[in-house]
């Protein structure tokens, strides 16, 4: 039995070794994979909506800080381009 | 929405090389503030909008940390761009509307910072950007 939980463990610790070592090689260091796992992943989804979905309305605001607008205003029938992202 | 690498999360060195370094936004004011930064520092040409701090559109669109969509003129999504960086292609998207609109003419726009310049096509299509 102690020799299975012993396998068991040397298994799990050899398989987070190399994910980890896959995460630094595609984040570019050590300490970025560290980093992605601690700011970057809790945040990253990849969402229910799929293609075909009616395009959720979601509310924004204009740089003016005063202003809000549908994402989907002012886009009357004509297809939008939607580019989702930060300045860093 | 969330900034992606800020200077108290995963600050990568490009940043410091390209003068984009701000912290994580707490409120709205600092969200826009980046968000007036970016679009003065580019001479952003395109209509833009900010993500208030509930994040509800990220929500929606589950586009953290940069995915790109292209809505159709029925208001469902056309197009649905994998989760970037690594999947954040806009070839594909341009491809896409091409494939779907025709061949979309391109005007030269000059998006110029800090005595860079750099070209990049506008298309046609009305766009909304998201930060």
């Amino acid at each position: 039995m102690r020799k299975t939980l012993l396998w068991i463990a040397i298994s799990f610790s050899a398989l987070v070794f190399v994910a980890f070592i896959g995460l630094s090689l595609m984040a570019g260091s050590p300490k970025d994979a560290l980093y992605m796992v601690r700011y970057a992943l809790p945040h990253m989804h990849r969402g229910n909506l799929k293609v075909g979905d009616v395009a959720p309305d979601a509310r924004l605001v204009a740089l003016n800080g005063f202003d809000h607008f549908r994402i989907r205003e002012g886009s009357s029938g004509k297809p939008l381009v939607l580019v989702f992202g930060s300045f860093t | 929405m969330r900034e992606a690498h800020p200077t108290d999360e995963w600050q990568m060195k490009s940043n410091v090389k390209d003068d984009v370094c701000y912290a994580q936004p707490k409120t709205l004011e600092q969200r826009l503030a980046i968000a007036n930064d970016f679009t003065k520092r580019f001479n952003y040409p395109l209509p833009f909008g900010v993500d208030d701090m509930s994040n509800a559109a990220n929500d929606a669109y589950a586009a953290w940390p940069e995915r790109l969509y292209v809505i159709d003129e029925s208001g469902r999504v056309a197009y649905r761009g994998g989760m970037g960086p690594f999947k954040y292609n806009p070839k594909e998207v341009r491809d896409w509307l091409a494939s779907r609109y025709g061949e979309v003419k391109h005007q030269e726009t000059k998006i110029e910072e800090k005595g860079l310049q750099k070209s990049a096509g506008k298309p046609e299509e009305k766009s909304q950007t998201s930060k």
